[in-house]
């Protein structure tokens, strides 16, 4: 929790140089090979294969009930029909819109606050190991049973109601899970909760990475703390933060697990995200290959957005090196 | 910096205010686990933030026990999925671990496997839910469905990039000059690596071994899809706690979430350390 190693780009001596390049003899060649062989091997048999088999079925109109194999499928060919039926399809990016919603509320919040908590983690103070333990409890609970919690808190009769009824001295009795609006605030609030923290240990560990003396000479020259931060803390910060958003925004975009078990996607579809949606298509209307081309379609999406965030680490890890 | 009292008082003001909110959904559920049935769902002025009658019932019901109240007793206890989770969870993460290490090692040191580091990260940032279908299509080839076994070879793969990005950083960070004291002495360099490196990085062998496990602990969507009735995980078998008599099983399902809930919360707390690395795969370190 003290000690960190943000950005100490010293300078690599030739000897260190000379041991990141790969020896050249053959002894060191074959074992390296035989060592990522099976990393190899497990990602052509989980992506590579699997997305091929994606792409096929993607142009076929195949499903499980077809009572032929997979590996039959051409026999439903119907080229790029699932393609542009998915440009029409209104309740896919009604989908994708709320995800997007949840995101652009979610993100950002989650963002601030955790920043915030951050400042105030800043430098030493008592208590502090045990308030740090405690904070990043959420983002640890299974986000099943997160999901579970926050169903309890929101049942017209739970603690949540309880506590606004307290507090504004009249009896409120919200059915906040079977209100279209209100389910999809619960379910940010869940997510907020549970992510917070995330986004509290990372910019934390970018924040106390800031290099004091230049703090301390700003604070010289009269800078306030408030223009300290402006100006040196979060520049210093931006690839950190970068990351942190990145990693949010992608992981933000898969939500499924606390939301699925809080509404299941309902009212209607009032709480549908990109992931419930696929998994509705997926085990109750069972086409497959209609299946296929959405999921490849959001795949070609994120192909982008990863290389990019590796550009970002890579950057992040060299300078760092 | 700011020593100021106001600064302090409103530090700590700030941070109980965020305990607070971090903490009131996991006291609530942990003093629903204790709860008699008659205080569920007790509404309005009747809510109760501490069990009344604290009661081990629901754990008891949940592994079998029938309970009167009730009227029902589960048709199968929570042991078989819990035992799902754990084999399913602990073989995922034996396998994302010794690929994942054993890679690490290769690139790191040998500079094999360059594709590796894209290939795993593209592989951590997809949805789960848009390569199911191949997947649950292998898998009912291979009959692999409903099975811990099946569960934790797509376990091992998932994690995979969380395994290989950590080690990686662990071996970029270790110092050289103990395994070229090996080579000096004559050692193969498969020998540096297991009698020498693989000893000396116990440690970071065990958080990362725990981060992953955290992770497969932590799965829902894809056990949802993969299993249908056998090998149920944990979170699977909590959201088909019901009765058609009382509804939903608050009590049983709270004492269930509370049994998963705990392992990776220790076991995160214990590794917080590496937490960040974990997650950002290394591009920023604690």
């Amino acid at each position: 929790m003290s000690a960190t190693t943000v950005p100490a780009s010293g300078a690599i001596t030739a000897v260190e140089a000379a041991h990141n390049k790969p020896s050249p003899d053959s002894e060191s060649t074959r074992l390296g090979f035989r060592l990522t062989l099976p990393a190899q091997i497990l990602v052509l048999f989980i992506a590579v294969f699997p997305l091929l088999m994606q792409l096929y079925i993607s142009l076929t109109d195949w499903s499980p009930l077809s009572g032929i194999g997979w590996w039959s499928a051409w026999e439903l060919w119907n080229g790029f029909a699932n393609y542009s039926d998915l440009v029409s399809d209104n309740r896919l990016w009604g989908a994708l819109w709320r995800t997007f919603v949840v995101m652009i509320v979610c993100v950002p919040v989650e963002f601030l606050l955790g920043l915030a908590l951050a400042t105030l983690f800043a430098d030493d103070f008592p208590g502090k190991r045990l308030f740090y333990s405690i904070l990043l409890m959420p983002m640890m609970v299974v986000p099943a049973v997160a999901g579970y919690m926050f169903f309890m808190l929101f049942q017209s009769g739970g603690p949540v109601n309880d506590i606004l009824s307290t507090l504004t001295g009249t009896r409120i009795a919200i059915a906040w899970l079977s209100d279209p609006t209100l389910a999809l605030v619960a379910v940010m609030i869940a997510d907020i909760w549970q992510w917070t923290p995330l986004m509290f240990l990372i910019l934390l560990a970018g924040l106390v990475g800031v290099p004091q003396d230049q703090i301390k000479a700003a604070t010289l020259l009269g800078a306030n703390a408030w223009q300290r931060f402006l100006t040196i803390v979060l520049p210093k910060m931006k690839t950190i933060i970068i990351i942190a958003l990145a990693i949010r925004v992608i992981e933000n975009f898969k939500i499924f697990d606390t939301l699925y078990i809080m509404t299941g996607g309902g009212p209607g579809v009032a709480t549908e995200t990109i992931s419930v949606y696929i998994y509705k298509v997926t085990t109750q209307d069972l086409i497959w290959g209609y299946v296929a081309a959405i999921a490849l379609a959001i795949l070609i999406v994120l192909s982008f957005a990863t290389v990019f965030a590796m550009k970002r680490m890579a950057a992040a890890r060299e300078a760092r090196a | 910096m700011n020593r100021s009292l106001s600064f302090e008082l409103f530090r700590y003001a700030a941070i109980l205010l965020a305990l607070a909110l971090t903490l009131i959904p996991i006291l609530w559920m942990a003093s629903m686990a204790f709860k008699p049935i008659g205080e569920w769902s007790a509404t309005g002025a009747d809510l109760t933030w501490w069990p009344k009658e604290p009661t081990l019932s629901n754990f008891r019901f949940i592994f079998g026990e029938s309970d009167s109240s009730l009227i029902v007793a589960l048709d199968r206890s929570a042991a078989k999925p819990i035992l799902s989770s754990l084999l399913s969870a602990t073989f995922g993460t034996l396998i994302a671990m010794i690929a994942g290490t054993a890679a690490a090692y290769g690139l790191s040191r040998f500079g094999s496997g360059q594709n590796l580091p894209l290939a795993l990260t593209q592989l951590r940032l997809f949805p789960p839910m848009a390569v199911m279908i191949p997947v649950m299509i292998m898998w009912a080839f291979l009959n692999l469905t409903d099975t811990w076994w099946g569960l934790a070879l797509v376990y091992g793969i998932v994690t995979l990039p969380f395994a290989f990005w950590l080690m990686k950083t662990f071996f970029d960070d270790m110092p050289r000059e103990i395994e070229e004291a090996g080579l000096v002495e004559g050692c193969s360099r498969w020998r540096v690596f297991t009698r020498i490196t693989l000893p000396m990085m116990r440690p970071p062998l065990a958080s990362a071994a725990l981060f992953v496990f955290i992770l497969n602990w932590s799965d829902y969507l894809i056990a949802l899809l993969l299993t249908t009735r056998e090998w149920v995980t944990v979170p699977v078998y909590m959201a088909s706690l019901s009765s058609s008599m009382t509804g939903q099983l608050y009590g049983a399902k709270a004492a269930l979430g509370l049994i998963a809930a705990v392992p990776p919360v220790i076991m995160g707390i214990a590794i917080q350390r590496h937490l960040v690395r974990g997650l950002t795969f290394g591009a920023l370190k604690q």
